[in-house]
């Protein structure tokens, strides 16, 4: 089984090697002629004011929140789907009753504002 | 694939009572929400009830992951009438809330659930999924008082000691599996022979003690307690410290005297060091408590120290004796706390000194907590006497006579810092000796823990009954 | 696959996770910390596959690499603080917790090494999925749906918290 991860493993490998090469070789021929503007954050033209961190609003929160949880019903639902077939009615009973109750969970969260944009 | 769901009836009707109070707080409009409690109770009691029904049935499904047997109905029982009494004691509390009322209840069931799964399982990991939805639960419930910083505080401190304990537990749990390739309990009698105990096997012994051994607060995994059952809104200490404790002790039980009885010797050691440091260390910490919800927390370390010998005992004796203690500690605990609900809901304050000249100012509360305070430090002709009764003999029966002395010591210890609460309540000048009045709710769950209390103290024998037969699951000496 | 590309490849992904978890607790800023942990998933999740449990590495990058570490990200993003570069300190606690967990790592080291863990399986099964499921859907019938629940209450309770700030406000 492990020798079908070894595609995986020299794209790994590719992906750490070429950036490092083409970094390096930029760093070998560009010019390097440091100046004060260079160092200057650039967004549009425009010096940033005040703090660039600012606190974030809850609503990311909680839509993270609700997308956790169901990351976490696509786990339990792949196996499922991949025994679909010869599982047969009773495993698919199950399910629709583990669905039922994280709908329940999901209506809370919209019925709450989780959702929402304000 | 062939499971008699109608085993199930107690673990389903709780799901659907917890999901359903959940839908129903999100039909009902918010400022009609009022009924939430009486009808929690209500739906908890009904599953009480039919849980008698299951008493004497003693069933495996699916070769043993979930068990249906007298000693897991036992512990349902006491998950759900303490239930009951939470969700009574609950109301005065839930009806100062803004908002969430319907949630708190339907967190409080969830909890009951986590405890009705974790006492019934007959595999490893059914038993980690209901530990894990008790003690979540538990965490948003301890973090329920809202803008309140100790509230808070006490969340956040349980939530990384409770995680942090998972943690240990769950890597006990894989070394076990480690060494006895298989989940199933039963079938680690099997697995684990007693000439070869691998070193593996004694540190994955010694994690799942200190998982535990969290929940059941047993010194020196104890130090959450006082901090979290000080911040908690004190229904759900009460809850926290009969409920999770109970559950606890149950996987306790079902984990060590049903799935590792051959290798007795080396948890007994464990357990009896435990046992003795948490008596000896929660009684004299409670001495100098000013707060009567901290006093109770190190009342309950050194209760838990009182319990585990039960498990020193390592005999269907000492099960007995320990699902009996549980049981009758359920009311003693709830009764007190439900005391400090009614007086700190009446003038705001949690501290002993405070209580003084209760008795002139609600002659009922001073006299469930004076009940309940003593049946825990095990006067007779109360409950607790009883209960410490059948603990102790049955360590006495197996040569730990030391243990049932540092015991009976502790106690003697205990009566002291019980007592000069019952002091200030009867001898002490009240500041202000105005009436308090409880509400109609509260009342009823201190008539029933005090006449509970007193009744099973004279009379214990159907209690006995019960936790004979919950002890009789186990084939011990 | 040869014994000494599975040996190299298992050190690398240790190493990569044990730094990656040092660099959690040691680095200042909780910005840096939290994609560090991300690292830290995804070595967790290499182990996995060479251990042949190739669904459960999936649910590692899916779950936690994926989603977990957003959380804590958000987490911290959140929280109002003062300087980001100086938000993860460490006390005055530091050399004697190093003492203890390097006395912990060295007993449960001790007691691992020594323990004979009997034959190990000579290979995991082809279809781990499959297994997973027939398993899930029908032993463990009742852990599978206490699942359900356990997400279901994660969910409400951490919006009955999380909420709680927002309208304290």
């Amino acid at each position: 089984m492990l020798q079908q991860y070894a595609g995986i493993g020299a794209m790994l490998i590719i992906a750490i090697v070429f950036p490092i090469i083409v970094i390096a070789i930029s760093s070998i021929v560009r010019p390097k002629k440091a100046a004060k503007y260079k160092y200057e954050t650039y967004e549009c033209g425009l010096e940033t004011q005040g703090e660039t961190w600012v606190q974030f609003k809850t609503n990311y929160f909680m839509y993270a929140l609700v997308f956790v949880a169901f990351d976490v019903e696509t786990v339990f639902l792949y196996p499922w789907a991949v025994k679909f077939m010869s599982l047969g009615t009773f495993a698919f009973i199950e399910m629709f009753i583990f669905i039922a109750i994280l709908v329940i969970g999901f209506w809370y969260a919209w019925k709450e504002g989780a959702l929402e944009w304000n | 694939m062939n499971i008699d769901y109608s085993l199930l009836t107690i673990e389903m009707l709780t799901a659907g009572l917890a999901l359903g109070l959940l839908v129903l707080s999100l039909v009902v409009p918010g400022d009609q929400r009022k009924g939430f409690g009486y009808l929690t109770a209500a739906g908890l009691a009904i599953i009480f009830a039919i849980s008698f029904a299951f008493n004497g049935v003693n069933k495996e499904i699916i070769g043993g992951m979930y068990l249906i047997d007298d000693f897991g109905n036992f512990f349902k029982q006491l998950a759900l009438v303490a239930g009951v009494l939470v969700a009574l004691a609950s109301i005065p509390y839930v009806e100062k809330l803004e908002s969430y009322r319907g949630e708190y209840y339907s967190l409080l069931v969830f909890a009951t659930l986590g405890m009705v799964v974790m006492v019934g399982a007959g595999d490893l990991i059914s038993l980690y999924l209901g530990l894990e939805l008790m003690t979540i639960t538990f965490f948003v419930l301890t973090a329920f008082k809202r803008g309140d910083s100790k509230s808070a505080e006490a969340g956040i401190k349980y939530v990384l000691l409770g995680a942090m304990s998972s943690a240990i537990l769950l890597y006990g749990l894989s070394m076990l599996y480690g060494v006895a390739k298989t989940t199933v309990i039963s079938e680690l009698v099997s697995t684990i022979q007693a000439g070869q105990i691998s070193p593996a096997l004694i540190l994955g012994l010694m994690f799942l003690v200190g998982g535990f051994g969290f929940k059941i607060s047993a010194v020196p995994f104890h130090m959450w307690s006082p901090d979290v059952y000080e911040g908690a809104p004190t229904p759900v200490t009460s809850y926290l410290a009969v409920g999770s404790k109970a559950a606890a002790f149950a996987a306790f039980v079902r984990i060590f005297m049903g799935g590792m009885p051959q290798i007795q010797e080396i948890w007994i050691a464990l357990f009896a060091g435990l046992s003795a440091l948490s008596m000896i260390i929660g009684n004299l910490i409670a001495i100098p408590q000013t707060n009567i919800k901290r006093m109770l927390a190190f009342s309950g370390v050194a209760q838990a120290g009182y319990i585990l010998t039960g498990m020193v005992a390592g005999t269907n004796a000492g099960i007995k004796g320990l699902a009996f203690y549980l049981m009758i500690y359920v009311f003693a605990t709830i009764g007190a706390f439900t005391v400090a609900i009614g007086f700190s809901n009446a003038t705001g304050s949690d501290e002993i000194k405070d209580m003084a000249g209760l008795s002139q100012r609600n002659p009922l509360m001073a006299a469930v907590m004076l009940v309940c305070l003593l049946s825990m430090a095990g006067i007779p002709p109360l409950a607790g006497f009883a209960g410490k009764l059948f603990l102790f003999s049955a360590i006495v029966a197996q040569g730990k006579l030391w243990l049932a002395l540092v015991g009976l010591i502790m106690s003697m210890v205990s009566v002291y810092y019980y007592l000069s609460v019952a002091k200030s309540m009867y001898m002490g000048e009240a500041a202000d000796p105005s009436p308090i009045e409880i509400p109609g709710s509260l009342k009823l769950v201190l008539i029933v823990s005090m006449v509970v209390t007193i009744f099973l103290g004279i009379y214990p024998a159907p209690l006995t009954g019960l936790a004979e037969a919950a002890a009789s699951v186990f084939a011990l000496k | 696959m040869s014994d000494a590309v599975f040996t190299v490849a298992f050190y690398v992904f240790s190493a990569v996770t044990v730094l990656a978890a040092l660099g959690v607790v040691l680095k200042k800023n909780l910005v840096h910390s939290a994609l560090l942990l991300i690292l830290a998933f995804v070595g967790v999740a290499g182990i996995y596959v060479l251990l042949q449990a190739d669904f459960i590495a999936a649910v590692q990058i899916l779950v936690y690499a994926g989603a977990v570490a957003i959380l804590v990200a958000f987490g911290v993003m959140l929280t109002k603080r003062g300087d980001i570069r100086e938000s993860n300190l460490a006390n005055r606690q530091k050399w004697p917790a190093l003492f203890v967990v390097a006395g912990v790592f060295a007993v449960i080291y001790a007691l691992l090494g020594q323990t004979n863990w009997g034959p190990l399986a000579a290979a995991g099964p082809e279809d781990s999925v499959g297994i997973l499921a027939t398993l899930m859907l029908t032993d463990f019938v009742v852990p599978f749906e206490t699942a359900a629940i356990l997400l279901t209450v994660a969910m409400l309770g951490a919006i009955v918290i999380a909420k709680e700030v927002k309208n304290s406000k």
